[in-house]
């Protein structure tokens, strides 16, 4: 064990001299078969010529082939900035594509005996020009005008967005109000990689600010510098890390969609009516297969457009969902602001336990509420699950017992039931098709008892937990009278002691 | 121990039901019957019996609101009956003669003396009282309903009052949440109590405000 080639007990080649006594934990050694391997530890190089620098020395190596520097970081808290410039060509061309829809082709055709044609004579040519450059020149010069009108700025906790050139009008939305914040990356905006910035707020009209667009990486910096305000820390803290939670295949998408019983009856029908309109030549089975199709493609293709390549992550700064195949979508809901969540078992998933999971976020109202309201599209049930005991921490839904309704209500089953522990309140109702409400006592708006007439003669009350507007509402229904009015006071009592129990901050970082 | 109601004995888990001090102790197993809540495991718990769950709990008395409440409500229906009373009996008279006018106006009455029952028995069912964390409202005809609101989710509270309800100084206050289904508004009362009333709520909120 002496001598310039064996420095160590493996040498400078990696290579343990054969006379040399095994290094001791390692077991026997394996004559011919190089070193043993170490069980642990990270991988050693098995050959590095003593000539070859060592990594951690010198300049960073650059990687092979050519890959672009990012650009330094954007503080948005420092000065004021504007949208990226590609939104003014961008603008101006969707103009132009409507325009030259509407207005622009018909002038390209020439009325003859024959009907509107294409002639390609320099007259037309020049009506085309003459209409089109005056076109041209207001598309730039308002999409030029809007640019210039939008500057926004992150001051202190706020955010403040400018608008208008002349008649300046600043919005100020402090930062400890934001339910969500969306990135979307319309079909459109590919070309120069652009994306739409949407800071949803709760609460009353025009409750959302959208930046419409800003490049990639900004967009990127922007959020991160918001959710890290909004949660309490310095503006340029580095985006949270993220862990994979499920990833939603195309296939099982697909099968999911096409595996419900009314989507089935559909394709059934669409057949049945396409084969009995070849074989008897009855044109009007058309009124049947069209509507069919149409409704397949609403309730199929649709969601498999919108939902392809679904991922969810969770991060600290809350659930973060991408999906979309034309239209990417980057959701981020931070902590808390989860108001209600429901799990939606159709009658055929239910068999093979299979869910989806809805949410009522509160910035998100109308159209967007629609939108946005899918946390999950599907995914086994046990996956929904965690992640609804993730975004109400400490709760398992299934751990909650539930109570029937009362035997007296008139109901297809029994699957009706409502069940509560200190922190979720949960109800269940519907058959075959099955679904499963909770609302954290700590969100609860207000609770409620109603009796309606027919309720009134059997001696029936229904518990509602309200939650902002949204696709979940949690409600005990069919409860008997007496117990109903229990049920609203310990929801009361819990939901009082929740909030107190800091059930809530609107920043989650402090 | 209660006898329960023909429904199944189930057992009773952590607290649907009975209703401890949150958070909630060890519960007595094994079953219960649903019905009243078991008021031999929690002695200073309020009972709700079936004819009790309208009533506002806790020694507490409905405040009711001002007589002045149905009266707006009768005359608001009086003022809308007679233009439609009349209009309908002139284009019935034209149609089909006097028979048809008269008819319509006697539906229009009826119409009117229900609405005028009704109003009596709206008057009846509202209720209000101020807890130590909430506002509990009841109210409602033919949908009985009980809303609690707690202090600290009032976004805001507002007092209106129309042409009609100003003349008779009487006003409604309404508060906010963020949840619209709420509904919490309690209409009918003399103008000063409202807004005393929104004052009292409007101070119970902020003290105890939770944002969203």
């Amino acid at each position: 064990m002496s001598g310039p080639y064996a420095p160590g007990p493996y040498g400078p080649y990696g290579q343990r001299p054969p006379h040399a006594a095994p290094p001791p934990g390692y077991g026997p050694p394996q004559p011919g078969q190089g070193p043993p391997r170490p069980g642990y530890g990270p991988p050693r190089p098995t050959f590095m010529p003593p000539h070859y620098p060592p990594p951690q020395y010198g300049p960073p190596q650059q990687p092979y082939g050519y890959l672009p520097q990012p650009p330094p970081p954007v503080r948005f808290s420092e000065g004021t900035h504007r949208l990226h410039w590609a939104t003014i060509p961008l603008r101006a061309f969707v103009f132009m594509v409507i325009y030259f829809a509407l207005l622009g082709f018909p002038l390209l055709l020439t009325r003859t005996e024959n009907g509107a044609r294409f002639l390609d004579a320099p007259e037309v040519l020049l009506r085309f020009l003459v209409v089109t450059v005056p076109f041209m020149m207001v598309a730039t010069g308002a999409a030029l005008w809007g640019w210039f009108a939008v500057r926004f700025r992150v001051d202190g906790d706020d955010l403040v967005v400018e608008n208008g050139v002349l008649r300046k009008r600043a919005r100020r939305i402090p930062l400890s109000r934001v339910q969500a914040i969306d990135l979307v990356r319309p079909l459109m905006t590919r070309i120069f990689a652009l994306t739409e910035v949407r800071v949803e707020l709760a609460g009353g009209e025009q409750s959302e600010i959208v930046l419409r667009y800003l490049g990639r990486g900004a967009a990127q910096q922007l959020r991160a510098e918001l959710l890290a305000r909004a949660a309490g820390l310095p503006g340029h803290t580095p985006e949270a890390p993220e862990r994979p939670l499920w990833r939603l295949s195309f296939g099982a998408l697909l099968g999911s969609l096409v595996f419900r019983l009314p989507v089935l009856a559909t394709i059934v029908l669409f057949f049945v009516s396409l084969i009995y309109m070849l074989l008897f030549r009855e044109g009007g089975m058309l009124a049947v297969a069209v509507p069919a199709l149409l409704g397949l493609i609403r309730a199929v293709f649709a969601p498999m457009v919108m939902y392809a390549g679904f991922t969810v992550a969770m991060s600290p700064d809350g659930v973060r969902l991408r999906y979309g195949l034309l239209e990417t979508r980057m959701q981020t809901v931070p902590p808390g602001r989860v108001q209600a969540i429901g799990l939606v078992e159709p009658a055929l998933w239910r068999a093979i336990g299979w869910a989806r999971l809805e949410v009522t976020v509160a910035g998100y109202a109308g159209e967007r509420q629609a939108l946005s309201s899918v946390l999950l599209p599907v995914a086994p049930r046990h996956v929904c699950l965690y992640l609804m005991s993730q975004i109400f921490p400490g709760t398992n839904v299934d751990a909650v017992a539930l109570l029937p309704a009362s035997a007296k209500a008139i109901a297809l089953d029994r699957a009706d039931g409502a069940g509560t522990d200190d922190a979720i309140f949960v109800s269940r109702h519907g058959w075959p098709g099955r679904r499963t409400d909770v609302i954290a006592h700590a969100r609860a708006q207000s609770v409620r008892l109603t009796v309606n007439p027919l309720q009134r003669l059997l001696g029936l009350a229904t518990v509602h937990v309200d939650a902002p507007p949204g696709p979940v509402r949690v409600a005990a229904a069919d409860r008997d009278l007496g117990e109903a009015r229990a049920i609203v006071e310990s929801t009361a009592r819990r939901a009082r002691a929740a909030r107190r129990a800091g059930g809530e901050k609107a920043r989650w970082a402090r | 121990m209660p006898s329960g109601p023909a429904a199944p004995a189930v057992p009773v888990p952590d607290g649907l039901v009975q209703d401890g001090p949150a958070p909630a102790g060890p519960v007595p197993a094994g079953p219960v019957p649903a019905g009243p809540p078991v008021a031999h495991a929690y002695p200073q718990r309020p009972e709700y019996a079936a004819d009790q769950a309208f009533e506002p709990g806790s020694g507490l008395h409905w405040m009711r609101l001002s007589r002045r409440h149905p009266w707006e409500r009768r005359i608001m229906a009086a003022v809308w009956a007679v233009p439609v009373a009349a209009v309908g009996a002139f284009v019935f008279a034209q149609g089909g003669g006097a028979a048809g006018g008269l008819l319509w106006v006697a539906l229009v009455v009826l119409g009117t003396v229900l609405a005028w029952i009704v109003a009596e028995l709206a008057y009846r069912s509202y209720g209000y009282a101020e807890r130590a964390d909430d506002l509990i409202v009841t109210h409602g005809v033919f949908v009985r309903r009980l809303i609690v609101v707690p202090y600290g989710r009032m976004q805001f509270v507002d007092v209106t009052a129309g042409l009609l309800e100003r003349w008779m100084g009487v006003a409604t206050v309404r508060m906010h949440t963020a949840a619209a289904a709420t509904d919490a508004r309690i209409p009918g009362l003399p103008a000063a109590e409202a807004s005393l009333l929104r004052d009292r709520l409007a101070q119970k909120g902020e003290e105890r405000s939770m944002g969203l």
